[in-house]
């Protein structure tokens, strides 16, 4: 190993381990991007520690560990965002600045994110084209569509690319940025947690495109906090800790329950064990023949108090948009929903609130929690009226009182309430979004993606909270993307895809096989009785 | 039906439907008005939408990069003013010069707003707003509040507006025009066929995205303001041959008309989307209405503004409730050949070869 | 010295030590409302220095009585554009109202009967804007720019271009005199305004709804808020204030015409976001916009008083509200290249 890295002249010199994955009888200095000894400090933490990492071209090097880990900061310094404050960065063994995105670009060096970055009114062939500055001050639209083409072609999706990308799905998106690195003939590709919000069927597409990127000589550097992903597709896997390099190790020489203790630095355990069903005997929510035109349509479920009942299926399944309906932001258009049997008409939101009925919504920073303002603030806000005086004032410090309770009994980590929710990590952001829902004290509480990018400890306090709601007798839908998830806190699963009802599980029939299948459409399926 | 439904953009169908509007609206006119279709009126109003179609060109540029300019007014009278001036006390300078001079100030105050938008970071309609004082202010102070008068003007620039490029039966291209229409098929096809012109797009469409694709989001952004005052430094020069007499307040509430062309254009006011030939029709549709209520009997020509004013809500309120069920039938048809396509890619793959 | 305005609002302790409390009250004084204060005070330095009236009560409450109404609609102003909006039709229907009165004041309607008309009038523009901007979905900068249009022109077609006079001197008087110590109707309108309002914005749960509009409507949304009626009770607030203050306005002058409070809308706006409110929504406070109020007013003074005329004043307040948003830029982006020189002490903060 060529490397004496020391990085900060006060740091105590540290080995950071081999960089690269080991593996493969290769030359050790063929890093098409190296990172060696990479800190940065902010304001006052520090955010990475010496970090050091090697890319090698035809390889998927996996990165992992909890949010606050550094992942974040490491892509944004490869991708010219940040700059470092001490280390350096070798593309092709050459020192190099990278100064800006554009910079960035130029070494060969791309990203893509969770939420990919297209332009909503240009059509695919032109946002795939639109960065290139090679081509002449003129744009050749037959010659773009063409090369566009060719280029969705290699990926071996089907997408027309003259459809504006306003209409596209998140993983036709995805899809889109993918190719736009590919027609600049990236060297790097950073995959920030491609499939956070990806189907079973999206993701294996993703894996395949990710294998043919291999193939071609990229070097991919695949970040995700779904394990099985990075088995499936990692040649070798980073784990980083609180900003610090922990090890770097071929794929096949490490197992999950290592992966995981070494990002969490201690034993988590079964936290993905099942634990007993609280379900009752009362049917608190019952659904019959909902149907909302063009989106899902004769849906009908039953939700017993203490129950925990999950809604899997395909990203497009039309999933949320059935909670959507129960919680009153699209109304379904047929069909009843009764509450404890009596019939209910759900209009609107505060229809389904006065109802008992709440929503955790996916997508935490634009429907979720107001992030400028402070954690009282926006616990409060479904059930701000219990908080006035009879002027219509705030009582502030009842609201105060409340928010405390919640905190000390969510564990959200944080000096005090008073504080902006924008400033806090992704798992207490999303206690702060359980915590106001909870304060409402729902009979049925759905969450969407309850647990969809934060990080395995956050991960596993969440589902207790769940299990917690579940035993004092609370109807709990959830839904989500991820299969493991599903079968280790499903009493009862019900399968969608493309708006309809495919069949419902019991906790002992379903197996992520089983569920695939109905999901993807492979096995009709008559309604479990 | 369903095969037009997928190859019309969205774009084509507004510029389809503002061309519907504006053959009924010149209908309804010509009812209810003796002589509607008199080449007097044809010859007033194209050179009047000269003059506001400029404007909005430029106006267009810089509402499709998120932003908007309600500086356009202000800058119109100034470059009308001191042109007017620069020919007053020089009447020998040459035409060409006169004109370079006029869009060389607007460019020169574009440059200023677009400075401040771009690279200050200062919200657009924060700046424009406080610039529509500035310059106005300008404008005052260097007039001394005192007026440029048509007899003190050279004569080839008073017969500038009368000028013909050709006619037919009395109805005159007029010099003005020509250059109007030169300038919306440039523009057109800057906005359509140049790298440069997507880019306005882009930004307008997603600026964080941009930024985060490497495109110099701050330059385009500053060179739509530099462009829309350039483009209100020629209309300045054409206001000052048309009227000939520029007082202080020459050109305002420019800055609301050329936002309401633009709107009615078909030109989404959250940016990356719209097109210059909607705008023009905008223009022509918002000046046609004008001119034509002054000679309705029916109603007194003050009702003009109310309706103006009614006329944009309608006009948007029909553009956004239209595309959103057009869009949705798009998808919907999208998402239909989309999994008639997996299906049979999935059928494909099922069976054993 | 400069904080960015949207910065004053954020209440959290970089230490712990320092209670809730001290760490507001510093971060007042040293940010945008510390900021407004200093430039008012020395405004206020200069006009005494220019003349020793200045002071006195009676120039003083002349003062706001020459923008009473401007001051007035500035006040509603600040909610809406916190809450996430616009309205640019507040000017046009101060015009119209003002028409509206002098033209049923012609037709013969009594004179009271004629203020609730004209009252309600405003209601009613207000509920139409409300229409389009929470029915229709239209965005509020596009509906209240047609309205701007499109009140000026009602007032236009009820008054054409004649201009209305000779009012029961009792109205006249009511815009004029002081009815309450020194104190004019007008003003006591305006200081009762601004006492509810913060109350309503600051303290009330109507006004915690205003703030986390502003912030995120789809939040607000899915949490159950109305957001719909919340901006409907503003816009029929703002148009109704509008119409109260041309009223206010043809009482003082006494007369109307069409081009009454032409343009207005650009002052009133100006004195809300020089007063650090944020023109995206979601920060600001009335706080602000009262020390903006009264640096504008002064500063119109001590222009008077040094013989600047009423144009330039208007320029030198478009560049006061540039001026507002780009020191704390410039400031901001100064402090960057500081710290990138010295990487330690970088500013931002991990992911």
């Amino acid at each position: 190993m060529p490397l004496a890295v020391v990085a900060g002249k006060s740091r105590p010199q540290r080995r950071p381990g081999s960089i690269g994955c080991d593996s493969k009888s290769s030359i050790m200095t063929d890093y098409v991007l190296e990172m060696r000894g990479i800190s940065k400090n902010f304001a006052m933490t520090a955010a990475l520690d010496g970090i050091s990492i090697g890319l090698r071209p035809g390889e998927v090097h996996g990165l992992v560990g909890e949010n606050g880990a550094g992942k974040s900061t490491l892509i944004k310094i490869m991708t010219g965002v940040h700059q470092p404050s001490h280390g350096e960065i070798l593309v092709d063994g050459r020192p190099v600045t990278v100064a800006s995105a554009q910079a960035a670009q130029a070494l060969g060096i791309a990203a893509i994110y969770q939420e990919p970055m297209v332009f909503p009114d240009l059509d695919v062939a032109e946002n795939i084209f639109i960065i290139h500055r090679d081509q002449g001050a003129f744009v050749n639209w037959r010659r773009m569509h063409d090369d566009a083409r060719a280029i969705i072609a290699r990926l071996g999706i089907v997408l027309d690319v003259e459809r504006a990308a306003s209409g596209l799905t998140l993983a036709e998106q995805q899809t889109v940025e993918i190719a736009r690195a590919i027609s600049l003939d990236v060297k790097v590709l950073i995959m920030d947690e491609p499939t956070a919000s990806l189907s079973a069927h999206e993701v294996r597409q993703l894996m395949a495109i990710t294998a043919m990127l291999r193939a071609s000589g990229v070097a991919v550097l695949y970040i995700s906090h779904r394990l099985e992903e990075v088995f499936d597709i990692a040649d070798c896997v980073t784990v980083l800790r609180d900003g610090q390099h922990i090890s770097t190790r071929p794929i096949a020489e490490v197992s999950p329950e290592r992966l995981v203790t070494d990002m969490v630095g201690r034993d988590v355990g079964e936290f993905f064990a099942r634990s007993k069903s609280h379900a009752r005997d009362e049917v608190v929510l019952a659904v019959r023949n909902l149907t909302r035109n063009e989106v899902f349509s004769d849906i009908g479920f039953e939700v017993h108090g203490g129950e925990i009942f999950c809604l899997a299926g395909l990203i497009g399944a039309r999933r949320t948009d059935v909670g959507l309906a129960l919680f009153g932001v699209a109304p379904a258009d047929e069909g009843e929903i009764l509450i404890a049997s009596e019939p209910v008409r759900i209009r609107r939101v505060r229809d389904a609130m006065a109802r008992g009925i709440a929503y955790v919504s996916e997508d935490r920073r634009k429907l979720g929690l107001a992030l400028p303002e402070s954690i009282t603030a926006n616990i409060s806000l479904p059930t701000l009226s219990a908080y006035l005086s009879k002027l219509g004032l705030i009582r502030r410090s009842a609201e105060r009182a409340m928010a405390e309770t919640h905190r000390r009994r969510l564990n959200i980590k944080t000096p005090h309430v008073g504080i902006e929710v924008g400033k806090l990590s992704g798992g207490n952001q999303q206690k702060v979004m359980l915590a106001k829902w909870l304060n409402a004290e729902p009979r049925v509480l759905i969450f969407d993606e309850p647990t969809r990018g934060i990080d395995v400890g956050a991960k596993a306090e969440v589902h207790a909270i769940i299990h917690e709601l579940a035993g004092v007798g609370v109807a709990v839908i959830v839904i989500s993307s991820d299969l493991p998830e599903v079968l280790a806190l499903a009493d009862r699963i019900l399968v969608m895809r493309e708006g309809r009802q495919m069949g419902i599980f019991t906790a002992a029939e379903a197996t992520q096989e089983n569920i695939m299948r109905l999901a993807t459409g492979q096995a009709e399926r008559p309604e479990a009785a | 039906m369903g095969v037009l439904l997928d190859r019309l953009s969205p774009q084509v169908l507004r510029v389809l439907a503002l061309v519907i509007v504006l053959i009924l609206v010149i209908l309804f006119f010509g009812s209810q008005i003796d002589n509607y279709f008199s080449a007097r009126l044809f010859n007033r109003i194209s050179t009047s939408v000269a003059i506001m179609a400029l404007i909005a060109v430029g106006q267009t540029l810089v509402v499709l990069t998120r932003n908007i300019d309600l500086s356009v007014g202000s800058i119109v009278g100034f470059t009308a003013y001191v042109t007017g001036q620069l020919l007053v006390d020089s009447p020998e300078l040459h035409p060409l010069l006169a004109l370079l001079a006029a869009i060389a100030v607007g460019a020169g105050f574009g440059a200023i707003n677009g400075l401040l938008v771009a690279y200050g970071r200062v919200p657009a309609i924060i700046v424009t707003l406080g610039t529509l004082a500035i310059y106005r202010t300008m404008l005052v102070e260097f007039s001394g509040a005192r007026s440029i008068t048509t007899a003190s003007l050279p004569d080839w620039l008073l017969e500038l507006p009368r000028l013909n490029v050709f006619s037919v039966g009395g109805f005159d291209l007029r010099f003005q025009v020509a250059v109007m229409l030169v300038v919306v098929i440039a523009f057109h096809l800057v906005l359509t066929r140049l790298r440069l012109g997507r880019m306005f797009y882009a930004v307008g469409s997603n600026p964080e995205a941009a930024s985060m694709a490497g495109i110099n989001a701050a330059r385009i952004v500053f060179i739509a303001f530099v462009l829309s005052g350039a483009l209100a430094g020629l209309a300045g020069f054409m206001f000052l041959a048309r009227f000939g007499n520029i007082t202080v307040v020459a050109g305002l509430g420019f800055e609301l008309k050329s936002v309401a062309a633009v709107v009615v254009g078909g030109v989404n006011i959250f940016g990356g989307s719209g097109t210059v030939i909607g705008v023009l029709l905008g223009a022509v549709l918002v000046d046609l209405i004008d001119a034509s209520l002054v000679r309705w009997q029916l109603i007194s020509e003050f009702w003009r503004d109310g309706l103006l004013g009614l006329l944009i809500l309608l006009a948007v309120a029909a553009d956004a409730v239209l595309m959103r069920q057009f869009i949705a039938v798009r998808q919907r048809r999208a998402r239909e050949k989309q999994s008639r396509m997996l299906a049979h890619a999935g059928a494909a793959e099922r069976v054993p070869a | 010295m400069l904080v960015p305005p949207s910065a004053c609002r954020r209440n959290d302790t970089g230490s712990l030590i320092m209670p809730n409390f001290i760490k507001a009250l510093t971060d007042r004084l040293f940010g945008w409302e510390g900021f407004l204060l200093s430039i008012l005070i020395v405004t206020m330095l200069v006009n005494v220095s220019q003349s020793a009236m200045f002071l006195t009560i009676g120039n003083q409450i002349n003062l706001f009585q020459l923008s009473i109404e401007k001051i007035i609609v500035a006040l509603v102003m600040t909610l809406i554009i916190i809450n996430g909006e616009i309205d640019l039709s507040v000017a046009s229907m101060m015009g119209l109202a003002a028409c509206a009165f002098g033209w049923l004041f012609q037709i013969g309607v009594p004179v009271p009967l004629a203020i609730l008309l004209v009252l309600l009038i405003g209601a009613a523009g207000g509920a139409f804007n409300t229409f389009w901007i929470t029915r229709v979905g239209l965005p509020s900068l596009v509906v209240t720019l047609a309205m701007l249009i499109g009140f000026r022109g009602l007032a236009r077609v009820l008054v054409e271009d004649r201009g209305i006079t000779d009012f029961p001197d009792w109205f006249d008087a009511l815009g004029q005199q002081a009815i309450l110590g020194p104190f004019p109707l007008s003003l006591l309108i305006f200081l009762g305004l601004l006492a509810f309002l913060i109350v309503v914005l600051h303290v009330s749960g109507f006004g915690r709804y205003v703030y986390m509009i502003g912030i995120n409507k789809s939040v607000a949304e899915y949490s159950g808020v109305d957001v719909a009626r919340v901006k409907a009770t503003l816009f029929i607030a703002s148009s109704t204030i509008a119409a109260l203050a041309g009223l206010l306005y043809a009482a003082r002058v006494g007369a109307v015409r069409g081009d009454v409070a032409l343009g207005f809308e650009l002052d009133i706006i100006t004195m809300v976001l020089l007063g650090g409110v944020s023109i995206f929504g979601g920060s600001g406070s009335l706080i602000g916009v009262l020390l903006s109020i009264l640096i504008v007013l002064n500063l119109r003074n001590g222009m008077a008083l040094v013989n600047i005329t009423g144009h330039i004043q208007t320029g030198v307040i478009g560049l006061l509200l540039i001026l507002s948003v780009l020191l704390p830029n410039i400031r901001a982006y100064l402090g960057g290249l500081w710290s990138r020189r010295r990487p330690a002490a970088g500013a931002g903060g991990p992911e």
